[in-house]
């Protein structure tokens, strides 16, 4: 399916956003600016924005550990500043600073934000399909009818995050229940350094899902189109209670698994011959080739993007750390906690 | 108008009463739904309301994970652990996904969720079906555990705990099933976080939960014939502990003995002794004694099981020595 001339500008400009996000990112972890480690997307940009672009804003998002981009298209354009600066550990974060890159979480957008240990947002989002699942069957108010859709929920997850008991027990669960969840499978082919086939026995690891009879695909996950695709198909059949899809996303991290890994256990050539099928060097060619745009209109997109993600940085930059003693707040719903 | 009831029953009634009111409780766990619990307690839901209790495969992580994100978009769910030990195959949702998600939401959400798990020793079924699990999850800020001693208890914590927005871990003894004791038909709820002073006294504070409470009953009266006054504290709520009233009680009689089922070592009794000597160092007249489990798994053989639990003797001579100290 090809995207109208519109979307896949649309869906472009998404893609240039995230990987100029995370370049500022990786230059601001770098010179220390930001604490902690971070997770990069860079090479994945088109499995990310397709997804976010085939959801709705009522649909739930579990971001995965290298879900920048997810997490900033998922929330509106007022909040992603705020994404930002809660990687650079800052009072305006979306969540105060509190979480950081590895749970960036906008609650009104849906983003349920990633949970540090792999494998669990996989289960978790057994919790946030089941709730329109249980409303419906339950007739709760607003539904009542019998023909409403049901919020999907899309959980992120690497070729790694399939290791983990929890993906079994979450796919035979949503699968019986017929539960509205896309699997979302990243195989960006190294879990760090392990590359998927010396961990599992599968070549392609979507054929893992036929076993609990959950319809099953693997799609380039450098084609937008493809991307965008696929995920509306299974958005479609998970909304009409027809249960959950499980999709391989082939794609690659140009990066090492946390910025500053130099990544020295990728055999000579493959980066490069995955950056020859760079998402966005793909989808530019389709823009001017296909569609007639030209050289200026696009680096007019790209100067738009520049700005919008220099005002990002300049805010993380300028914005405050939260407060020391706000650590004490929120660890439980209704009673404090003693601080120093 | 209270009658007597059954600790099972009561936590039955609970249930039952809770999902009446509030359409947005429902139950899931293995053979909960159909079958009505191993241990019998969620029967009759499932026939009442057939879409809101849930037999799931035995997937304890898919079960935990399913109540986090449901609670998050508003529903209160009430898990069932056939089996306290079962904690271990799901506990990263427990520890590392409901304890944290209030903080990690700032407060716009939390895991309002109800762990029913059945705890404790003494049914012959060794150590994977046997044991307390409240000492395994007290290091984890965020979390709830409570644990009744009694039917009037059960009933009353665990409506309270579903009302909790916290995630609760609800201790049920398998040996207090069968106990009875009054219990009103309304519905009731008790405050979580509140310690209750079963007995007061004046020489002696015994820190007491679940099937311990029994021995410090019946250790009180025991004493007071030979005009030892004891005062006994049920925690209720076992984390976060009621600081408080603990130590209001040990400050006012100096010594403090606490009976508990598990292990010894980093048990919660150790806790509780921390606290009065970090607090209240000046009031105490004796040292800490604790009477545990022996620190070894729990054994089948009956012989060796009733030799690893904490023996009632042992009660009797701890509060024999602090008073003697």
């Amino acid at each position: 399916m090809a995207l109208t001339k519109d979307r896949l500008w649309k869906v472009y400009r998404d893609m240039v956003l995230i990987r100029r996000f995370e370049e500022e990112v990786e230059k601001y972890a770098q010179n220390g600016t930001i604490p902690g480690f971070i997770h990069l997307s860079i090479g994945q940009e088109a499995a990310q924005a397709g997804v976010v672009e085939a959801l709705k804003y009522t649909d739930y998002k579990f971001p995965d550990h290298r879900g920048h981009g997810a997490i900033v298209l998922s929330s509106p354009q007022e909040r992603r500043k705020n994404c930002m600066s809660e990687i650079f550990a800052k009072e305006s974060g979306i969540n105060h600073g509190r979480g950081g890159s590895m749970h960036v979480n906008d609650l009104e957008a849906r983003n349920m934000g990633f949970n540090g240990i792999q494998g669990s947002t996989v289960v978790t989002c057994l919790g946030t399909a089941f709730d329109s699942y249980y409303r419906k069957a339950n007739k709760m108010e607003g539904w009542e009818a019998d023909d409403k859709d049901l919020d999907v929920t899309a959980v992120f997850m690497g070729d790694g995050t399939l290791g983990e008991g929890t993906c079994h027990e979450s796919l035979n669960m949503a699968a019986t229940w017929n539960l509205p969840i896309i699997y979302c499978l990243i195989n960006n082919h190294y879990a760090i350094s392990t590359h998927y086939t010396e961990s599992h026995p599968q070549q392609q690891l979507s054929t893992w899902g036929k076993g609990y009879e959950v319809p099953s695909f693997t799609v380039d996950g450098n084609d937008i189109e493809a991307v965008i695709e696929i995920t509306e198909q299974a958005a479609e059949r998970a909304r009409k209670g027809e249960g959950p899809t499980l999709i391989e996303f082939m794609t690659y991290r140009w990066q090492g698994h946390f910025s500053g890994d130099p990544a020295a256990y990728r055999p000579d050539g493959e980066l490069e011959a995955w950056q020859a099928k760079c998402p966005l060097l793909q989808t530019k060619k389709k823009l001017m080739e296909v569609h007639g745009y030209s050289e200026e209109e696009l680096d007019a997109l790209h100067a738009e993007v520049e700005e919008e993600i220099q005002g990002y940085v300049k805010f993380s930059l300028e914005s405050p750390s939260p407060k020391a003693e706000d650590a004490m707040k929120f660890v439980y719903m209704d009673r404090e906690v003693e601080g120093r | 108008m209270t009658r007597k009831l059954s600790f099972s029953g009561a936590i039955n009634e609970a249930l039952h009463q809770e999902m009446e009111r509030d359409e947005t409780v429902f139950i899931l766990g293995e053979d909960v739904a159909k079958m009505g619990g191993d241990f019998g307690i969620t029967k009759g839901i499932w026939e009442k309301w057939p879409n809101r209790a849930y037999d799931t495969a035995l997937s304890e992580q898919a079960i935990l994970g399913l109540c986090n994100g449901a609670a998050v978009c508003g529903l209160k769910p009430v898990a069932e652990l056939m089996f306290a030990d079962f904690v271990g195959v799901c506990y990263d949702q427990l520890i590392n996904n409901a304890a944290k998600l209030c903080y990690m939401y700032d407060g716009q959400a939390s895991a309002q969720i109800v762990v029913r798990a059945v705890t404790g020793g003494g049914i012959r079924c060794a150590y994977h079906h046997s044991q307390c699990i409240e000492p395994w999850l007290m290091n984890i800020p965020g979390l709830v555990i409570v644990a009744p001693s009694n039917a009037y208890e059960a009933k009353g914590l665990l409506v309270g705990s579903i009302r909790n927005q916290n995630p609760v871990v609800f201790l049920e003894h398998k040996l207090l099933y069968n106990t009875k004791s009054e219990v009103p038909e309304e519905l009731y709820d008790i405050e979580l976080y509140k310690a209750k002073v079963v007995k007061e006294g004046s020489d002696i504070t015994i820190v007491a939960a679940m099937t311990m409470m029994a021995f410090a009953e019946k250790a009180a009266k025991e004493l007071e014939k030979e005009g030892i006054s004891v005062e006994i504290i049920n925690p209720l709520t076992i984390f976060p502990l009621d600081k408080e009233t603990i130590v209001d009680s040990v400050a006012k009689t100096g010594r403090l003995v606490v009976v508990q089922e598990g292990p010894k070592v980093m048990g919660y009794a150790a806790e509780l002794g921390a606290m009065v000597v970090e607090d209240i160092f000046e009031y105490l007249k004796a040292p800490l004694k604790r009477v545990t489990s022996l620190d070894v798994p729990v054994p089948f053989a009956p012989v060796q099981e009733d030799y690893v639990l904490p023996h009632y003797d042992d009660v009797i001579k701890a509060c024999h020595e602090v008073m003697a100290f």
